[in-house]
């Protein structure tokens, strides 16, 4: 319905238009049209609008200006192994200065703060980049896309 | 000869030369990716700095998937499928601003003054209805811009955005024309909004 009383399913307007319809449901559009004065005018709205936007164009950023390019697959796995590397030296620095620091109170120093507090905020950003992996991995729902 | 070859045609060697490791053809399928992901980053989102790590997210994925992508399938519906899921995450996290009207990066080109069609008024109001569409664009709801800009100004098909969007394809035409109306009522009533003045309609 168009809101002015005649049965006609308006939404077909943007079917015809994308020529997404049958034969005989775009036939049955053109002859509506025809005799359809306020769907007509629907229709030529409609028609502006797409070919306005169709051949919009936009500015995207130079080519020169995209910081990272897409990887290899060797590259991917030696930035993977790294980071796994690095996650797995900073838990076994930590652990060990905490075991250091529970065995032996009076090796409780300034420096092995420093040095704690150090490790543990660096702990912390390659857990995070760990865990937007994951999550990436996790939101991909062409994962196990096979050919 | 002139041969005369489709985007999808051009998608189709460079993903198969990429494949096979030529560095150029994986370069240049890089850069092709990365704006298309971008443009429609930006589309959603209005915001530059988030659009351009969607679409570096979007070209690492691609990459990451390439010896299992279909080369004869086009790569948008594939790509803004991803890009989408990403504006979503962004937008539950709170990490997109949105702070930039879709105009903003419209390209004003003047046409050659020598074509045969020239037609400065012409162009000059075709030029103002672009700019007051993408305005009204950025005020419609997410599904409704999103459905609008994947039809009207990327062109995929009624079966591309029901992937893109996971929705039944019988919904497609249903929500498109909700979101062309909504776009239509938004640029007004008056009989100027699509260059009628005058006219006898």
């Amino acid at each position: 319905m168009t809101g002015d009383g005649h049965e006609f399913d308006e939404v077909l307007i943007s079917g015809y238009l994308d020529g997404e319809l049958t034969q005989q449901d775009a036939q049955r559009v053109r002859l509506h049209l025809e005799d359809c004065a306020g769907c007509r005018r629907i229709a030529d709205d409609l028609r502006t609008m797409k070919e306005a936007t169709l051949t919009t164009r936009f500015r995207v950023p130079e080519d020169t200006q995209w910081d990272e390019r897409p990887r290899g697959a060797v590259s991917r796995i030696l930035h993977d192994a790294g980071l796994l590397i690095l996650a797995a030296w900073v838990v076994g620095i930590a652990a060990y200065l905490v075991w250091g620091i529970a065995s032996d109170a009076e090796s409780f120093t300034f420096e092995n703060v420093l040095v704690f507090g150090l490790l543990l905020a660096f702990g912390l950003v390659v857990l995070s980049a760990l865990v937007d992996r994951l999550r990436v991995r996790e939101s991909d729902p062409y994962r196990k896309v096979r050919k | 000869m002139i041969t005369v070859m489709s985007a999808v045609d051009e998608d189709h060697r460079l993903i198969l030369a990429a494949r096979s490791g030529d560095a150029i053809a994986r370069e240049a399928l890089g850069r092709r990716v990365s704006r298309s992901a971008y443009l429609f980053a930006f589309q959603l989102t209005g915001d530059r700095e988030a659009s351009r790590d969607i679409a570096q997210d979007g070209a690492l994925r691609f990459f990451r998937y390439l010896d299992r992508f279909d080369p004869a399938r086009p790569i948008e519906p594939w790509l803004f499928q991803i890009v989408r899921n990403r504006v979503r995450d962004l937008a539950r996290r709170a990490q997109i601003r949105r702070h930039e009207s879709l105009d903003a990066l419209l390209e004003h080109r003047r046409p050659e003054p020598a074509a045969a069609d020239h037609d400065p008024a012409g162009e000059a109001e075709r030029a103002d209805l672009r700019q007051r569409i993408w305005q009204s664009v950025a005020r419609l709801s997410d599904p409704h811009r999103e459905i609008f800009l994947l039809r009207d100004f990327h062109h995929l098909s009624y079966g591309e955005i029901a992937e893109v969007l996971s929705i039944p394809l019988g919904t497609v035409m249903s929500r498109l024309h909700a979101a062309r109306m909504n776009l239509r009522a938004l640029l007004g009533d008056d009989e100027r909004r699509f260059g009628r003045e005058g006219s006898d309609r």
